[in-house]
């Protein structure tokens, strides 16, 4: 797949703080990746760096294929960036909204109501069009921005925590809406703190802390590269302050921590040595109820590459 | 569709697309609509009121009376409530997080600048068409004659602009919004004493309308339309700056302007010199070029001193060229030296201006000597400031603290030694304000040809003081660009030839 969106070394200084640490990446076209990372990880600073908000201070950002920092007019022509601050003018309706914007990317005549007519229909907005933009929904509104974001089909969409706030019914539409917006073969770059909105959206994840990539690739790659064996998830009537002192004992066993009301670890042993583990562990007195083995999922990746360890 | 309908859609295509917006926003909204009401209601009522206090045998007096009514009306609606509402609008751009949405638009930041002034204009011209019947029925009540009212509509229409571009600019300076609440009360003090002062200036003309018939009448409304002229491409100049990419060059328009009214002023001082003979005219025009050039002096004096990565691909190759440009490039270093060389120019400028228009030595030092003095305050306020600033400041947020502190700590210097004087001195206080941190109380003394001896050696060191301290950056920066023009020689030398 063709790089639409390469991100190479870019660093970003505040003061004394290091918000974006040396951060590398890339997303090709038709590709959803998801940038996860805890509050204050460097994300939204990324994000704008890419967006030609921000200007690194060193390394540079590629938007198919022109750089941000050589050229921001040219590259915001290939970006749509919808912030997580979402943007609105007072006395303003979605028809005037779309119109005002479609002139600011120098859309004329006949191309310019053509255009905003997709993007209405795109994010199924046609009944609205008449209505204030302070009357409307959070949901709404952000489909709204994403109209207003794709009105001059951009080949990278940079989407901040654009389900953030919305209601269920809200984030199926708005996942559903991303969809086709890769089907449509963009490259977008979403952040979220909603993992498991990530994980039935994105096809790669980056993971980001302290302003520095703790993981990118493919999501099965990265959960791969963060699990040592197997994971197996675990509970006992003991409580998990037993159950964990107890599993700390024991060889080939690691990366313990708490998962619902039981707890979580990975073991290095093959078969045999997890047969042993299960019979230690029924004969400690513990209780146990559960032991199955675990899918690792994007929570876990989370969890293991950012400071949420256990151990 | 017919051809009419056609030229209208291409012409509403062509149409700024900020102004369209604010258009709509404005005609919608509360602000415009209530104040343009209520300014008309109390203007009628106050036209009234003056007519039936006339009685039916109106005189002069009373047309004149009538005409400054309704000007002092109008005058508050163009002169306050509309730059208000420009930068109100800018405001509103950060404060409903539509900046960055503008930013990375299409629009150029000229575009998005223009757009706020139009559509500020349009609603000053609202107000203009709506009280144009009134000031008729002023001169019909033979208050005053068309040409006195020409000009004042001009003047203030000039006024308006210059105000109009002064809010967006000054809005658009800080986007936490506790510093721009600090910035619009400010600004809303300056606009209330515009008001006062476009006001006096009508009742001049109006009250005395022999004084635009003499040429030192038309000089001062020149000069009053040339300052008019100056501030708005001064306020353009920031705003433009503002809303400009971090990687542009946002500086070295500013440093031209800067450089441009320290010329006017002595280019206009001296032929005012020369052709009406009066010392006090080179005073004049520097003392407005001082208060003209205070905002962009501090802006250049306390920018960041690297230079931005795309500014410093395009140095110049020749390291003379490099040098010789070197005030003009980004860089508070490069600002200060600037600032440097914009006094030492306005100095000699005068002095030579007046050796030239006066041909009297002894007059011409008298004059240089309190012109050196306005720029001495203003290098102290604007680069001992940046100098000292540039040693602790780093981050975007601290150096508008800087910048505002600096503006604030101008009337906190002239007026807490008075204040200390009054409730300290046993005398009456009458000379409060008789210190060496009221530069205004300095230049008056020395153009009276008094030498407050106490507050000048004060002024010398600060100065001293400013460049000592500024000495360090000012020499970085020039090797900063001598790096970046050796860089840009280097990689011409390696690139692969055509």
């Amino acid at each position: 797949m063709t790089t639409a969106l390469d991100v190479c070394a870019i660093t970003k200084r505040f003061g004394a703080l290091k918000a974006v640490d040396e951060v590398s990446f890339r997303v090709s076209r038709g590709e959803i990746m998801g940038f996860i990372g805890p509050n204050g990880a460097g994300k939204t600073t990324t994000m704008r760096i890419c967006s030609t908000l921000e200007l690194p201070d060193t390394g540079d950002v590629q938007v198919d294929g022109v750089s941000v920092t050589e050229n921001p007019r040219e590259a915001r022509r290939r970006i749509g960036f919808m912030p997580d601050s979402y943007g609105a003018y007072a006395n303003t309706s979605i028809d005037d909204y779309l119109d005002f914007f479609a002139r600011a990317y120098g859309l004329r005549g006949a191309a310019r109501t053509a255009v905003i007519e997709r993007s209405i229909e795109f994010t199924s907005l046609g009944d609205l069009r008449e209505k204030y933009i302070d009357s409307l929904s959070k949901g709404m509104k952000q489909r709204l921005c994403l109209a207003k974001t794709l009105l001059h089909d951009p080949a990278v969409m940079i989407l901040d925590e654009p389900a953030a706030g919305l209601d269920p019914r809200a984030r199926v539409e708005l996942r559903e809406l991303v969809k086709a917006l890769a089907g449509m073969g963009k490259a977008i770059l979403l952040s979220s703190h909603i993992l498991s909105e990530l994980a039935e959206m994105c096809t790669t994840i980056t993971v980001i802390e302290r302003g520095q990539v703790r993981g990118s690739g493919a999501v099965e790659t990265v959960a791969q590269g963060v699990t040592s064996g197997q994971r197996i998830f675990v509970r006992a009537l003991a409580g998990v302050d037993a159950l964990q002192r107890r599993l700390l004992e024991l060889p080939q066993v690691s990366k313990v921590h708490a998962e619902r009301e039981g707890l979580a670890f990975d073991f290095l042993g093959d078969e045999r040595a997890l047969s042993e583990l299960l019979a230690n562990l029924a004969a400690s007195g513990l209780g146990l109820i559960e032991f199955a083995p675990k899918a690792v999922d994007l929570e876990d990746v989370f969890l293991s590459l950012t400071e949420g360890k256990l151990q | 569709m017919s051809t009419q309908a056609t030229m209208t859609e291409r012409l509403g295509d062509r149409l700024n697309p900020i102004l369209v917006k604010e258009v709509r926003q404005a005609l919608r909204g509360k602000y415009f609509r209530v104040l343009f009401w209520i300014t008309l209601l109390v203007g009628t009522l106050i036209g009234l009121g003056v007519i039936a206090e006339a009685g039916s045998e109106p005189s002069i007096e009373t047309g004149r009376v009538f005409f400054m009514t309704i000007f002092g009306v109008l005058s508050a609606a163009v002169h306050c409530f509309v730059p208000f509402s420009a930068f109100l609008s800018t405001s509103a751009e950060w404060d409903e997080n539509t900046y960055d949405l503008l930013i990375i638009s299409n629009l150029r930041p000229r575009q998005i600048v223009q757009g706020k002034l139009l559509s500020a204009l349009i609603q000053a011209l609202l107000y203009y068409s709506t009280f144009g019947p009134f000031l008729v029925f002023a001169f019909l009540l033979n208050g005053i004659d068309l040409g006195s009212v020409a000009v004042i509509l001009a003047g203030s229409f000039a006024l308006c602009i210059a105000l109009t571009l002064s809010g967006v600019a000054a809005s658009s300076l800080a986007s936490n919004k506790i510093l721009r609440v600090v910035i619009m009360a400010l600004f809303g003090l300056g606009l209330m004493a515009v008001w006062g002062m476009s006001l006096g200036l009508a009742a001049a003309i109006t009250f005395e309308p022999q004084v635009l018939r003499s040429i030192e009448g038309q000089v001062a409304f020149v000069v009053f339309l040339t300052a008019a002229l100056v501030l708005a491409l001064l306020a353009n100049a920031v705003a433009l700056a503002r809303f400009a990419h971090e990687e542009e060059n946002r500086s070295t328009p500013l440093r031209v302007i800067a450089t441009v009214i320290v010329v006017f002023a002595t280019l206009w001082g001296t032929w005012l010199v020369a052709e009406f003979g009066a010392g006090e005219a080179m005073m004049g025009c520097q003392a407005a070029a001082v208060l003209l050039s205070f905002l962009p002096w501090l802006l250049l004096s306390t920018e960041p001193e690297e230079l931005p990565r795309r500014t410093s691909a395009s140095a110049p190759r020749s390291r003379v060229l490099a040098l010789l440009q070197a005030a003009y490039i980004p860089g508070g270093g490069r600002g200060a030296l600037l600032c440097f060389l914009l006094g030492a120019l306005a100095v000699s400028g005068s002095l030579l201006g007046m050796r030239f228009a006066s041909g009297s030595l002894p007059i011409a030092l008298d004059v240089t000597v309190a012109v050196a003095a306005m720029y001495a305050y203003l290098l102290v306020f604007s680069t001992l400031a940046g100098g000292i600033g540039a040693y602790f400041v780093r981050r975007a947020s601290a150096r508008l603290v800087l910048r505002i502190a600096v503006v604030v700590a101008v009337p906190v210097l002239i007026i807490v030694p008075s204040l200390m004087a009054i409730f300290l001195d046993s005398n009456d206080g009458s000379d409060a304000f008789s210190h060496g941190f009221n530069p205004f109380y300095v230049v008056y003394a020395l153009g009276q040809g008094e030498r407050p001896t106490l507050a000048l050696v004060g002024l010398a060191l600060a100065v001293a003081l400013s460049l000592v301290v500024n000495a360090p950056r000012v020499y970085s920066g020039l090797c900063e660009i001598l790096a970046a023009s050796r860089t840009v020689r280097t990689k011409g030398t390696d690139a692969p030839a055509a």
